[in-house]
């Protein structure tokens, strides 16, 4: 019985400091580390895209939680920069890459229903198109369970381990500046999140030192590789996942939540492809024509390209920067006034 | 379910064993392993489990009916139908895409008419993991109830136990009732050193799977994906890479097989005993996958006339015998020809040792061991193309090409552990002391560890 003891345990306390060595390492960004954002908290610094990783679900409710939330924003990356106004506490930028209407449903299930809340709904026509897959941004207890047992992973951790000191303890970030402001970081913070959850990215705080991002101009031929290929092999308006963003906008209505729904900024030039791509056009325009009828359906208010700002104002052609979406904070809350 | 997965090794083999032991009558233990088994079969798919209990009820009856009719050609024609209803199922999912695929080939170039819709039909039917050994097992079980030397099993609980047991199922050892049935009959208590020494057993096949065969696997695959620019060292490394991958593979499942029975007080038969220190193809044949090399000599071999009827009925019968167990690994060409060769082999043998042939047994060990690699090229290569690309390979038309480095040294520590040390199921694991013990833990950890990234075994495909 000893020796059977012996196996199962040290096979047990092999793979537990495998596990615990992931764990703390984390060099694929798998593991949601609630300190790191608790520490940028106390010391009013930004926090590194490095410490949130994949775990953008995770994030956001203690983002959520954290605060005194009153009204928040919803949607994609490209509602990111929608920002707290100069010392208002009761604002979060919920959104995140990966959103969609089925992760929304999710995120709002798990929010608490009082105190009623405002909600900019930030809704992208490319979530309608069936192509477009959802990441996981939410890992399941299995899959990580999976990812800290794995010897790739443990290997990868152990050689970071050796050569990384801000991921030896008692830390697993470092406190670093990009520009004048501080951030919980570990190697290279070329992006930053505002403790209110909306995004900085380090060429706006130090341009010399982190390249600005380019995006991928319109050839109008390729959609695979134009914006992610969101926009591919796209036929029609997903009724699934508008049966989906309905059931979102219904549970709202049940909280009493005031929703006031938008489609996110677009460039000029970009609207021009949305508005006469044969490929794209007849999707997009269904879209706008769905969107207020559907939000109509709640009572709730659609800003449909209610904003527009110059292509200047797209650093990455693509997402809205400061200024755009200080914009659009604006007109939001105008229309989130009228609602009261 | 696969053993080389973290829901089979964390939730379904302890919650199997706890339960299995935690039951004090025997009966609800069978009961709780063949749920179990079931639940282990309908993981990969849920309509499978449906086939097997189908395939299981037609062997029961059979065996039953087999036992009770005395005369001699009623007899022959229940062995016969029960043998029929077990293969139909086999016949059905394995070889129609096959068959049909070549018939439906063979119409269109005669009418020039396709049949799209038949052809979806027999390309649509997907292969149940597994039903070519349940299918072998039921079929020995009736021959044997019909020759007389095993009784027709009564009760359909331990014969569901028999087809179903989990650790068999999938890939074998290809498990005669004879060896199991007394097996059944005994309460099996909880022993710690039988448990320990099944679960060292499976820990030693998880790390030979996923630390060798896998490791292998990576470099191997990625050599042959292009057979056509192969040098004679890249195709000598990747042709031997591939032969001790498929050893390690299915060794390495069939220690695991060993193990888990084991855990459960119930031996299986080996399967592997170093096959590549054989000294002839015929050796070969009773050191790998044992239990179907006797399966095919007991049960189609013997009965086809074996060595009985002369010298060229003996060959004719082997040819058969190892063609039809060629394509029972696959529905496939390459499949029978890989049988087909290995037939030629053991024909060969018999000819050179008439005449009196012999070698030292280093040099006899070592030309079997290059002519079973050829073999492999067969076996592993899919397509006609790829299999004549790689033999030119092998014979230098592709030019010489650098030594593949990781391979090499997989092939190497392979080579080690294949000639220094015996097969993993003869070690004396039940008698290793703590310190053995131990370090067979941090290597169960560190396999147990590996297999996020593990693949599949090479032979659930068949």
């Amino acid at each position: 019985m000893g020796r059977l003891v012996a196996l199962l345990a040290v096979t047990g306390i092999v793979l537990g400091l495998f596990a615990a060595l992931t764990w703390w390492v984390d060099p694929l960004q798998e593991v949601w580390k609630p300190g790191a954002y608790a520490a940028a908290e106390k010391d009013g610094c930004l926090l590194s895209q490095e410490l949130v990783g994949n775990r953008y679900y995770s994030f956001k409710l203690d983002v959520f939680r954290s605060r005194p939330t009153r009204t928040f924003v919803v949607g994609s990356s490209r509602v990111l920069k929608i920002a707290s106004h100069s010392g208002e506490r009761s604002f979060a930028n919920l959104g995140y890459p990966g959103t969609a209407p089925s992760t929304l449903l999710k995120l709002f299930r798990a929010l608490p229903a009082k105190p009623v809340q405002t909600v900019y709904m930030g809704v992208e026509a490319f979530w309608f198109n069936n192509h477009y897959a959802i990441p996981d941004t939410d890992p399941s207890t299995y899959h990580v369970a999976e990812y800290l047992l794995s010897r790739s992973a443990f290997w990868t951790s152990y050689q970071q381990f050796k050569l990384l000191d801000y991921v030896r303890p008692p830390h697993r970030w470092r406190v670093t500046t990009v520009g004048s402001r501080c951030t919980i970081a570990r190697g290279y913070p070329s992006i930053n999140w505002n403790l209110d959850g909306s995004r900085v990215w380090s060429f706006e705080l130090a341009p010399k030192q982190y390249p600005r991002i380019h995006g991928t101009p319109f050839t109008g031929t390729n959609l695979a590789v134009w914006r992610n290929g969101y926009y591919d092999d796209w036929h029609a308006l997903d009724g699934a996942r508008i049966r989906q963003l309905e059931q979102v906008l219904a549970l709202a209505h049940a909280r009493g939540w005031k929703v006031v729904g938008f489609a996110p900024p677009e460039p000029p030039g970009i609207e021009r492809v949305l508005d006469t791509d044969p490929r794209i056009a007849p999707q997009w325009q269904a879209f706008l024509r769905l969107m207020p009828a559907l939000f109509a359906r709640y009572r709730d208010p659609w800003i449909a390209q209610g904003v527009r700002c110059p292509a200047s104002q797209f650093p990455d052609a693509f997402h809205s920067g400061a200024a755009c979406s200080a914009k659009l904070r604006d007109r939001l809350d105008e229309a989130a006034r009228s609602l009261h | 379910m696969l053993f080389n997965s973290f829901p089979f090794l964390f939730a379904f083999l302890p919650a199997v064993v706890v339960a299995y032991f935690v039951v004090p009558v025997h009966r609800v233990r069978l009961l709780v392993v063949v749920g179990f088994s079931y639940y282990f079969y309908a993981y990969a798919d849920a309509w499978f489990p449906a086939l097997m209990a189908g395939s299981t009820a037609i062997s029961y009856t059979a065996g039953r009916l087999l036992e009770r009719e005395l005369d001699d050609r009623r007899r022959k024609l229940l062995l016969a139908a029960g043998i029929t209803g077990v293969l139909a199922l086999l016949a059905y999912f394995k070889y129609t895409t096959f068959v049909g695929g070549y018939a439906l080939d063979f119409v269109h170039v005669i009418t020039s008419t396709s049949f799209p819709g038949a052809h979806r039909f027999v390309n649509g039917i997907v292969l149940p993991i597994g039903i070519s050994f349940y299918t072998f097992e039921g079929i020995s079980y009736l021959v044997d109830v019909y020759r007389g030397t095993l009784r027709a099993e009564r009760d359909p609980l331990r014969y569901a136990f028999f087809i179903s047991f989990f650790p068999h199922l999938i890939a074998g050892p290809i498990v005669r009732y004879g060896i199991l049935q007394p097996q059944l009959t005994q309460k099996h208590r909880f022993d710690a050193d039988r448990v320990r020494s099944g679960l060292l057993l499976f820990a030693l096949g998880l790390a030979k799977k996923v630390l060798l065969a896998d490791g292998l696997a990576h470099w191997v695959d990625h050599y042959l994906a292009t057979p056509a620019q192969l040098g004679l060292a890249p195709a000598w490394a990747s042709t031997l890479g591939f032969g001790f991958q498929i050893y390690f593979d299915f060794s390495a499942y069939s220690d695991m097989a060993l193990g888990l029975a084991r855990i459960f007080g119930i031996e299986l038969p080996w399967n592997f005993d170093r096959p590549y220190r054989s000294a002839s193809p015929t050796e070969f044949w009773r050191r790998w996958h044992v239990t179907l090399s006797t399966w095919l000599r007991d049960y189609l071999y013997i009965p086809l006339g074996g060595n009985r009827k002369g010298g060229r009925r003996r060959d004719l019968n082997l040819l058969a015998t190892m063609g039809l167990g060629g394509l029972w690994h696959g529905a496939s060409l390459n499949f029978v020809a890989w049988g087909l060769y290995h037939g030629l082999l053991l024909a060969g043998t018999h000819h050179g040792r008439r005449r009196g042939w012999a070698l030292p047994r280093a040099a006899a060990v070592a030309v079997t061991f290059v002519l079973v690699q050829l073999g492999w090229v067969l076996f592993r290569m899919r397509t006609g193309r790829g299999i004549v690309e790689l033999y030119s390979g092998l014979v230098g038309l592709h030019g010489l090409g650098g030594v593949p480095g990781h391979l090499a040294l997989y092939i190497l520590v392979g080579a080690a552990l294949v000639f220094g040390l015996p097969e993993e199921w003869r070690w004396p694991v039940g008698r290793w002391n703590l310190a053995l013990v131990a370090a067979t833990g941090v290597l169960f950890a560190v396999a147990v560890s590996s297999v996020y990234t593990s693949h599949p075994f090479i032979y659930f495909r068949f």
